[in-house]
């Protein structure tokens, strides 16, 4: 009998409470194709990296079990005081306590398994589409294929049990609490609205405005400067979500008290005062919901910043088909090319040599004049490239170069010495990327730089002398296009000098381009890793393989990635960077023990000579770069954090929206009587429709707004740092336009939803 | 100014064919300017669907309801809304009042619905609550204030638009006998002071005894009229009561 009735009573809770169950239903859908991605065997085997998308899949999804347990834990709460009359009217006819409790929760639970069959139906389909995303990002074919994993699906299934075994956690005690008189008269109870201390509490509002102007100037034009101010920030964004309605709600009916002149025209009167009245009752539903909105906006604008990168920056970054790094300057690369040649057909394989300008010894009365060129470009980008700020600057200003020597010792940045390149080398590096020659006079050098840092270095030149073998070299411009620059061909610049000049330089590094006919085939890169003899494994390698595990440690090959990918910005938005130079330090000192725990993708440290240059967040340097092995490599480690970026951003708002939504339907149920006595002062259907809609309009906009400046103002600032630190051109706004629009989609559908249903339910007594 | 308002002939039947249910069957009265009228009847005698017509809450099924040279019953929705702005107030048994706005903004409301000026508001405002006795709790919510002040309020409402007809179903019925009674007073100041023309639908022979007129409905027809005249009220009331007697109903409800 019991479940007969729990049965029906599941039934008319879907069809009340629709939004919810829809809701429940596409978060199943998302969960299982998001975990999907950490159980997909094919990427698994391909790519050495895929731990890092298991573990950010993982954690996106710890947060979103607690969100969505906060989801179930309001619903059930909220269902069972709309449903108090009839607990009440149960325990009248005899039923006890426990009885009714184990309905409820049968119930609840009956509904859960629901939406999650029919999640999982949906999320089979979706899988595919998210599959199919990932592998056109990886450029890799697809088929599809609709199995279930079992592993998928009892992962999703323990992510959704943990929710409701959450939110169900304490809603017993809600029971034994119970009492048939208030039980019956819950639902008869209107908003009791208690005035008191408006006039104090208005100012909460101006104070939050003014709260979030201090921000934006901070963020915008100052900048954060150390741990104490962001946490300053941190603690005042998160009051100010939660104050900032109190105070809205004071200052709205302060205004309706002092009848402010909107107060008299048309239906402004009821609509202030019922939107004030749900602010007062729910600001702390309204600052959770904000909170929830502004990590969705978060979400989606670091997903979409990497994605961004990944479509435009990406190919720049490897111009070469092949290139290999060699720290023993009389390395021929014939081992290297005898595997090219074996694997694919090479059409040119080209050998040459950095160089650097290192003091001889024999010189003994310029040697401090000399170390000082040796290293002059570097301490002059470490000096004045924003990206450093004053890391490497004494306090008077000057440049600190003990720590610019340590620290492109640890190859930090920049290599020990400044890099060189010979013009014929440089010449025929640009005819193998189709680029136009260039000429240079016989007492003439040239610059090669990144684009990112080009207008930076505009005024280098003025300060740097580069000596050829007859005394000072004029200097005859620069150039920007890709050049394989984080590390290859020097760290952000390569100085081309004639090569008559080259004959004092002494070669620093060993370097081969290679262009070879179509696409590398994959596994190529593993293969040239293989080569490397085990000594060096030993040396270098120990920290890799204990996390690589079996894969990487058979191969005897040593290894490092140079990946700063900073996956905790995904998450709060206020990182190392905004907190200026000192922060920024400990954030690199991170980086590097980062960098270590990170050698498990697979690839052979650059030895010696590490100079990747002033790139951070995305930087892949590596001794054998195989392009078309890397592209995909870098695309599915940046899909790690883009997936769950958007897993995140998705899940979260579809919660948000749904509590706002549900609300509102039930008010509309509850506060039925309030149209119709508009109806009785003479407003007909269409004014009330009116008024409904501007009533939805501002109770779904306010949180939106909030979110919006607040997730915008961080979404701005970190878009800002993303393309200054990576050099990608795109405009500030535009990641923050494009989450803006999407969220409005979503937002849209929801919020159509709401406004008919909500009509339907107040016109069927008009 | 005589046919005030002109029932003629109106009917309303529910159900469907098989089952037809007359809820008012050909009933037929007219209204004059300045009358105070009550419908009396038991419960399921057609008084509150008759109200529900005549406040074109509701449509007749056969009939014209006419407002001076205005049918009613041919009008369309949307200029029924309209009509019922410029000329209707209601006063409800459960008062109606809206719960998010003090007692002085829900008569405010009333009036910003039909575009006054502000001072124009104000003015009238401050006029009726003095009027019926409510200025000192202006800025109460209506969950602050007792069942009286309410219906007071509500009164005040209705009134404060200068309506045609106030209809007034079951004022009293959710107050207790004092409050009743100050409330049936201030319909009489509103009826005599005002000129406000009342129609009252009500089951209690007390309340009824205020009135001008009263309409005895018995299952959808009007089958009795008692005129009060110059008489005293308690005589009226003891009228009122025989004639329930007669019709064996609702004695019960006498206090």
């Amino acid at each position: 009998m019991f479940n007969k009735l729990a049965f029906r009573n599941m039934r008319r809770s879907a069809r009340d409470y629709l939004v919810y169950f829809l809701t429940m239903t596409f978060v199943t859908a998302l969960m299982f194709a998001f975990n999907s991605l950490i159980f997909a065997d094919d990427i698994e085997e391909m790519f050495d990296a895929a731990g890092i998308m298991a573990v950010l899949v993982g954690l996106a999804a710890f947060f979103i079990v607690l969100i969505v347990a906060w989801l179930i834990n309001y619903m059930i709460r909220f269902m069972l005081e709309k449903r108090s009359r009839e607990f009440g009217i149960c325990l009248l006819a005899g039923m006890e306590k426990k009885e009714i409790a184990r309905l409820y929760i049968r119930e609840n639970a009956l509904l859960g398994t629901c939406a999650f069959l029919a999640g999982m139906a949906l999320g089979v389909l979706l899988k595919q589409v998210i599959m199919a995303i990932l592998y056109s990002m990886l450029q890799i074919k697809y088929d599809i294929h609709m199995e279930l994993n079992r592993f998928c699906v009892l992962m999703t299934a323990g992510c959704y049990a943990g929710c409701y075994v959450l939110a169900l956690f304490r809603s017993g005690r809600k029971f034994r609490k119970m009492n048939i008189r208030d039980l019956m008269e819950a639902q008869k109870k209107n908003e009791e609205i208690k005035e008191s201390h408006e006039q104090l509490k208005k100012w909460l509002f101006w104070v939050s405005l003014l709260f979030l102007a201090v921000f934006a100037v901070f963020i915008f034009f100052i900048g954060i400067q150390d741990a104490g101010q962001a946490l300053f920030f941190l603690t005042g964004i998160v009051l100010v979500i939660y104050l900032f309605y109190i105070g809205l709600s004071s200052w709205l009916i302060c205004y309706v008290q002092k009848r402010g002149e909107a107060v008299y025209h048309g239906q402004n009167l009821f609509l202030l005062r019922q939107f004030s009245s749900k602010l007062k009752t729910m600001s702390f539903t309204m600052g959770t919901l904000t909170a929830l909105f502004t990590l969705a906006f978060l979400g989606c604008t670091v997903a979409l910043m990497f994605s961004d990168y990944q479509n435009k920056l990406l190919e720049t970054k490897f111009p070469f088909d092949v290139q290999i790094y060699s720290g023993d300057v009389k390395d021929d690369f014939a081992d290297e090319i005898a595997v090219l040649e074996k694997e694919t057909r090479v059409l040119d394989a080209f050998p040459y040599h950095i160089y650097a300008d290192v003091p001889l010894e024999d010189q003994k009365e310029t040697e401090d004049l000399r170390r000082e060129r040796a290293s002059q470009v570097n301490v002059w980008l470490s000096t004045h490239l924003k990206t450093f700020g004053d890391m490497y600057r004494n306090k008077d200003g000057s440049p600190n170069l003990k720590r610019i020597e340590k620290d492109s010792a640890d190859g930090a940045f920049y290599c020990r010495y400044d890099t060189y390149m010979r013009l014929s080398d440089y010449n025929h590096l640009r005819a193998m990327l189709g680029y136009k020659e260039v000429l240079l006079g016989e007492r003439e050098y040239l610059i090669h730089v990144k684009d990112r840092i080009l207008l930076e270095v505009e005024t280098m030149n003025e300060d740097i002398v580069i000596e050829g073998d007859e005394g000072e070299l004029e200097f005859a411009g620069y150039y920007s296009e890709p050049f394989s620059q984080d590390g290859h061909n020097g760290g952000d610049y390569v100085i081309v000098v004639p090569d008559s000049s080259a004959s004092s330089l002494t070669p620093y590094y060993a370097e081969l381009a290679v262009d070879i006919e179509g696409e590398a085939p994959a596994g190529l890169g593993r293969k040239l890793d293989e080569l490397a003899e085990p000594e060096d494994f030993e040396e270098s390698g120990k920290s890799g393989r204990s996390e690589s595990g079996e894969e990487t440690g058979k191969s005897g090959q040593s290894e490092s990635g140079e990946e700063t990918g900073k996956s905790g910005q995904s998450e709060t938005g206020e990182e190392t960077e905004e907190s200026g130079q000192s922060e920024r330090t400990g954030g690199m000192s991170e980086e590097e023990e980062e960098n270590e725990d990170m050698a498990f993708f697979g690839h052979k440290i650059m030895e010696g000579n590490v100079c990747c240059g002033s790139d951070t967040i995305v930087v892949m340097s590596v001794t054998n770069m195989v392009r078309d092995n890397l592209i995909p490599e870098m695309k599915y480690m940046l899909s790690a954090l883009i997936f769950p970026c958007f897993y995140i951003g998705l899940v979260f708002l579809c919660v948000a929206l749904t509590v706002l939504s549900v609300h509102q339907l039930s008010d509309s149920a509850k506060y039925r009587f309030r149209y119709l006595v508009l109806g009785k002062l003479g407003m007909n259907k269409q004014e009330i429709g009116i008024v409904i809609l501007k009533q939805l309009v501002c109770y779904y906009l306010c949180p939106v707004i909030l979110a919006v400046v607040i997730g915008g103002s961080v979404s701005v600032f970190m878009s800002g740092k993303f393309i200054f630190y990576t050099g990608i051109q795109s405009a500030v706004f535009q990641y923050f336009g494009l989450t803006f629009l999407l969220f409005f989609g979503i937002y849209a559908l929801y919020f159509i939803t709401t406004y008919v249903s909500f009509r339907r339910n107040v016109e069927t007594d008009l | 100014m005589k046919n005030y308002i002109r029932v003629c002939d109106v009917e309303k039947y529910y159900g469907n064919a098989s089952n037809v249910t007359k809820a008012v069957d050909r009933v037929s009265f007219t209204v004059a300017q300045g009358e105070f009228v009550g419908v009396m009847g038991a419960s399921g005698s057609g008084k509150t669907t008759l109200l529900n017509m005549l406040s074109t809450i509701d449509r007749v099924t056969a009939g014209h309801i006419w407002y001076g040279d205005t049918d009613i019953a041919e009008m369309k929705e949307n200029d029924l809304a309209k009509f019922r702005k410029a000329n209707l107030g209601f006063v409800f048994q459960d008062y109606n009042l809206l719960d998010t706005l003090t007692i002085e903004e829900n008569i405010i409301l009333a009036m910003t619905i039909r575009k006054e000026s502000r001072q124009e508001i104000q003015k009238k405002c401050d006029q009726i609550m003095k009027l019926l006795g409510i200025a000192d709790i202006r800025d109460q919510f209506p969950y602050q204030v007792s069942g009286g002040q309410k219906q007071r309020c509500a009164c005040a409402r209705a009134l404060v638009n200068r309506p045609r007809l106030i209809l007034a179903d079951e004022p009293t019925g959710a107050l207790d006998s004092r409050s009743a009674q100050t409330l049936l007073e201030t319909f009489t100041d509103m009826n005599e002071k005002m000129q406000a023309t009342i129609l009252m639908v009500t089951h209690d022979a007390f309340s009824a005894s205020y009135c001008s007129r009263i309409l005895f409905l018995k299952d959808g027809r009007i089958f009795h009229e008692l005129v009060r005249g110059r008489k005293e009220r308690r005589v009226f009331l003891n009228e009122i009561l025989d004639v329930l007697a007669l019709t064996g109903g609702e004695v019960s409800n006498v206090q």
